[in-house]
């Protein structure tokens, strides 16, 4: 049995983000949707592997706009659902976001947005917490592994009684540490869809579920913001902990509490500093905080990333000023904590020796001197694809075609493993200019392409992954047809999402669930639009290199490159080597051969390591993934590959 | 002061110095010794950078520095030289006896009956020599036998790498190789033999016949095919490319008839890098051979070469051409060569021309160096 559906009272170790997904199916959640994203993608995953069991439908969307959409569905059927996305899917959902809050909701709905402050594994710090504020709808943020379930299952109650959509907010190290949770009851019985539209147009329950008329809709969604903000008064999940009338008061939400609560202990502050934690963080519990504002002068505010509450909780304390008196505000706006990047106990610590005067050092003096010691003995690395990945094989390639066409063409970059390209620009081989958010690459390229009248006269690039092609490249795709934007467009098409962990997407032939479904081809979609599409496998150096050439100097139109090769850590690859890889030591001439190490200065896999006893390479068997790419741009035919026996 | 600096690799001064600089003759001599140098259409393309400083890449170009007086001295007998077309043993009019072979041939057929003769005789073992591919493009092809030879006769046009091809057959099974070459090619052969690698540079011994073409310029791919697109030519249907003498055009043979261009679009084609070119009679090859027009002798001499002994090696393949008489001499008359040497010092003066103009100095002449004797007699002369 899977422990997500341990029994009521059991105490179980569970990851953040499994915790939420526990919470939700103590809510009797029937619909659950996601699009992947670290670190958020575990939700989603979970609960697919108790779907049958628990008769839920869950799904892997193409897009998180799309997922709030079936979820929504869902809610307007009666029924519970969650939507699960990261910080930046936020943004693709907005749109649809800004209606949905408009309309209402009926059957309890709730965003989940596992954000990543210090962008661990994002390409933005993004916040999307400024969305619950800007479209008048609830926020909730657990502060530890209990909260992430118990918040995640009031959630949905919330979101009944205000008949709109709640926002749940973790960060990274809620979503991806672990902590011990005492598991509630799951309900026995599942809800019936039900879905009523023929009422009046302002019937919340039985009208057409729409956002007209919109200015009495508007106020109308004000009043469950009112509610949601009476209820969050007397919520049990804010908290305070410290004296009366502390010296300061430090308010937090999130990681961000753990973070404040041990640096108070650090410090032995706990009689001086007043710790008021929220779990309600939009809209503001105000009479709550007008409480703790009024026992102190002096007030700290710790959240990541940007200052949300100290911007929400300045704004209540200057309506209120002549109740609470005069205050002084420390946090992000005046510098007091980093205004980027995560925070962690040792950054509040600083804090709240500066604002309180106390000695305070996290580490002796002579630490730093030790560091800077050691730094220069530290060896140089950069990220880089892993040993067999296919994109090093498509960047070899792309960079290959480049350089012979001449022209210096350009790449647009996107979101996947395959943005380490740009990121790390050598073991793309250089060739990647631009990284933006997810199908963006394509967009700018057919862009690019419509320079030449003003003198640009690059041929460009796009490469976009197999997901990301459903997720948002299509309508880019489209728009480069139409516009007859002359643009080679690369699908690196590993088989999966796979910096994610290999959740399933429309090109696969398997369901969320584990269901076996039809896959949606990319060729047929590119063919269908009027593109000329050719497929390769990026293993085969040559014969991707003449495709992108021939492509290149094919000028007036898009073509597209399916470069199809499945990722090395797949768990149909993993652990199964292709070829046996070895160097022959009579053949490889080391520094005496004019390649100039070729293998490992250049193509750099990780496997390939040079010998500096033998001055020769030599492959690096526990890590090499046996693709076999290195055999062909060895100039003297010294890497030799035999195929393994399966 | 001295700055102390790391010293610029190869590939950069290539870059820099050749490539950048138009100073490229695609001839290929960089080609296929690392996998960082290539080829494609006929531009010379750098993949990856390569930070080795004493390169053959450069060491072999013959668009870089380079000590002709030295070459000469190395290669050939001092009496022999000229300054107008280098070293000279003997200079005939010339055809294959074979007219079969000539009916297919440009001009006499004295390459190909040539380079037979060094094959059947087992002088060599493999001959290299340019071969065109679907389009106007040209690569260096390893010939072993008679039959695949006569495929690859006539003239291209466009360069041909061919010197990839040697530097490519030379590391691997070949071990008696004889190269149809065009004169930036026989300097870049030459060069070799200067041997400044120490690493395998012994295998340029493997070089026994260097067979040069006379040579006034060659066409850019690029250039030349998107002229042909222009008229309205299939590139992939020409059979044959010819200017006829007196004809101010390039006629072009297709399945479709005769198609002919003004010369003087043809001429917009020419690589940036014939300008500079100092030598159009492969001085530095065994035998060259071209075409033999001179006064107004069109029709009489139509279907003979001149041919130019240059060396030792070149004297014996010519002597034994003869006797087994494979190929047919005739003593040629004092003013074709005066017309010959004439037309190649007018080369040079214009190739130091083009250069000073480049430069932007006498005093920097790109390649080539203004003490060399034969330099100075043409530098003079421009000044």
């Amino acid at each position: 049995m899977s422990k997500l559906l341990s029994p009521a009272g059991s105490e179980v170790l569970f990851m953040g983000n499994e915790a939420i997904a526990r919470g939700a199916l103590e809510a009797g959640v029937n619909v659950a949707t996601g699009y992947p994203g670290t670190p958020s993608s575990e939700v989603i995953e979970s609960l697919g592997a108790v779907a049958n069991a628990r008769n839920l439908y869950v799904e892997w969307s193409t897009n998180e706009k799309v997922a709030l959409e079936v979820a929504a569905a869902a809610s307007f059927a009666g029924l519970r659902a969650m939507c699960v996305m990261k910080q930046n899917g936020v943004n693709v959902a907005s749109d649809f976001l800004l209606h949905l809050t408009g309309s209402g909701t009926r059957g309890g709905i709730v965003l989940v947005t596992c954000e990543d402050p210090g962008a661990l594994s994002s390409v933005n710090e993004g916040e999307s917490r400024y969305f619950a504020r800007m479209l008048e709808i609830p926020l909730l943020e657990p502060a530890n592994f209990q909260e992430a379930k118990d918040l995640t299952r009031w959630a949905f109650e919330l979101s009944e009684k205000i008949k709109n959509i709640v926002v749940l907010r973790s960060v990274t190290r809620m979503s991806h540490a672990s902590g011990n949770v005492i598991c509630g009851k799951l309900p026995t019985k599942s809800r019936r869809a039900y879905f009523v539209y023929d009422g009046s147009i302002m019937d919340q329950e039985r009208g057409p579920v729409i956002g007209t008329p919109v200015v009495a809709k508007h106020y109308l969604q004000q009043e469950k913001l009112k509610k949601a903000a009476a209820l969050f008064e007397k919520s049990p999940f804010n908290n305070y902990r410290g004296p009366k009338k502390p010296e300061l008061l430090l308010i937090t939400s999130s990681a961000c509490f753990l973070y404040s609560q041990e640096a108070i202990s650090m410090l032995g502050l706990q009689k001086r500093v007043g710790l008021l934690k929220l779990g309600c963080t939009w809209p503001l519990p105000s009479k709550l905080l007008k409480k703790h504002l009024s026992s102190t002068r002096k007030i700290l505010i710790v959240e990541e990333v940007l200052p949300f509450l100290e911007e929400n909780v300045k704004v209540l304390a200057a309506g209120i000023l002549k109740e609470i008196g005069i205050k002084t505000f420390y946090g992000k706006m005046d510098e007091t904590l980093p205004s980027a990047g995560e925070l962690n106990s040792d950054l509040v610590a600083a804090a709240l020796s500066k604002i309180l005067k106390v000695k305070y050092q996290s580490l002796p003096a002579s630490y730093q001197q030790e560091i800077k010691k050691i730094i220069p003995l530290v060896p140089l690395r950069e990220q880089t694809f892993c040993p067999g990945c296919p994109h090093r094989a498509s960047f070899w390639s792309i960079h290959n075609a480049i350089q012979l066409d001449g022209r210096e063409g350009i790449v647009c970059g996107d979101i996947g493993c395959y943005a380490l390209a740009a990121l790390f620009p050598s073991c793309g081989f250089n060739t990647v200019r631009t990284l933006h958010s997810m199908g963006s690459g394509t967009g700018i390229a057919s862009g690019f392409a419509k320079l030449g009248a003003f003198g640009f006269a690059k041929p460009v690039i796009a490469v976009c992954g197999d997901s990301t092609f459903y997720h948002a490249a299509i309508p880019a795709l489209i728009n480069a047809q139409h516009n007859r934007a002359d643009i080679t467009f690369i699908v690196l098409d590993n088989s999966g999402t796979a910096m994610t962990g290999f959740q399933p997407h429309p090109g696969l032939t398997i369901s969320a669930a584990g269901d076996a479904i039809p896959a949606v081809e990319i060729a047929g979609i590119c063919e269908a639009i009027g593109a000329k599409v050719a497929i390769s496998d990026p293993f085969d150096l040559d014969k991707t290199c003449k495709i992108l050439n021939a492509f290149m100097e094919e000028t007036g139109s898009l073509k597209v490159l399916i470069l199809q090769q499945e990722c090395a850590l797949s768990p149909e690859k993993k652990d199964k080597k292709q070829f046996l890889m070895k160097v022959d030591e009579e053949l490889c001439r080391g520094d005496n051969c004019g390649c100039n190490r070729l293998c490992t200065r250049i193509f750099r896999c990780p496997a390939l390591v040079w010998d500096r006893a033998k001055k020769k390479a030599v492959i690096d068997d526990v890590i090499c993934a046996g693709c076999g790419v290195c055999y062909s741009i060895c100039p003297q035919k010294a890497i030799v590959r035999t195929e393994a026996i399966k | 002061m001295v700055l102390l600096r790391k010293k610029q690799s190869s590939q950069e001064l290539l870059k820099k110095g050749v490539l950048e600089a138009g100073l490229c003759t695609g001839c290929g001599a960089c080609v296929s010794l690392c996998p960082y140098q290539v080829i494609y259409h006929d531009r010379t393309v750098q993949l990856h950078n390569c930070d080795l400083e004493d390169g053959k890449c450069r060491a072999f170009c013959p668009r870089t520095d380079v000590d002709l007086a030295h070459l000469r001295d190395c290669l050939f007998d001092a009496p022999d030289i000229t300054p107008e077309i280098g070293s000279v043993k003997g200079y005939y009019f010339s055809r294959a006896a074979d007219y079969q072979l000539r009916e297919i041939s440009q001009h006499g057929g004295t390459v190909t009956a040539l380079m037979e003769l060094a094959l059947t005789e087992g002088l060599i073992d493999s001959a290299i020599v340019s071969s065109r591919n679907q389009d106007i493009l040209q690569n260096g092809v390893r010939i072993k036998n008679k039959t695949d030879l006569r495929k690859n006769t006539g003239s291209k046009f466009t360069v041909s790498p061919t010197v990839a091809t040697f530097n490519k057959i030379v590391a691997e099974d070949a071990k008696k190789i004889g190269v149809v070459a065009t004169p930036c090619q026989a300097l870049a052969l030459a060069k070799m033999k200067l041997k400044p690698q120490q690493d395998d540079a012994n295998n340029i011994d493997k070089l026994k016949l260097v067979i040069g073409l006379y040579c006034g310029w060659a066409l850019s791919a690029e250039k030349f095919s998107k002229l042909l697109i222009q008229n309205k030519i299939d590139l992939t249907a020409i059979t044959c490319m010819d200017i006829p003498a007196g004809k101010n055009a390039l006629e072009l043979h297709t399945g479709n008839g005769i198609k002919s261009i003004p010369f003087a679009d043809v001429q917009n084609c020419v690589r940036e890098a014939c300008g500079y070119c100092f030598d159009s009679t492969a001085e530095f090859a065994d035998i060259s051979v071209g075409f033999a027009r001179f006064g107004n002798n069109w029709e009489e001499m139509r279907g003979w070469n001149q041919l130019i002994i240059r060396s030792e090696r070149g004297q014996q393949l010519v002597d034994l051409a003869v006797a087994k008489g494979v190929l047919e001499i005739r003593e040629a008359p004092a003013e074709s060569l005066k017309e010959l040497k004439n037309a190649a010092a007018e080369k040079k003066k214009s190739a130091l021309k083009n250069i000073i103009r480049k430069s932007g100095s006498a005093k920097n002449l790109l390649y080539l160096d203004s003490k060399d004797p034969m330099v100075k007699r043409y530098l003079g002369e421009n000044e």
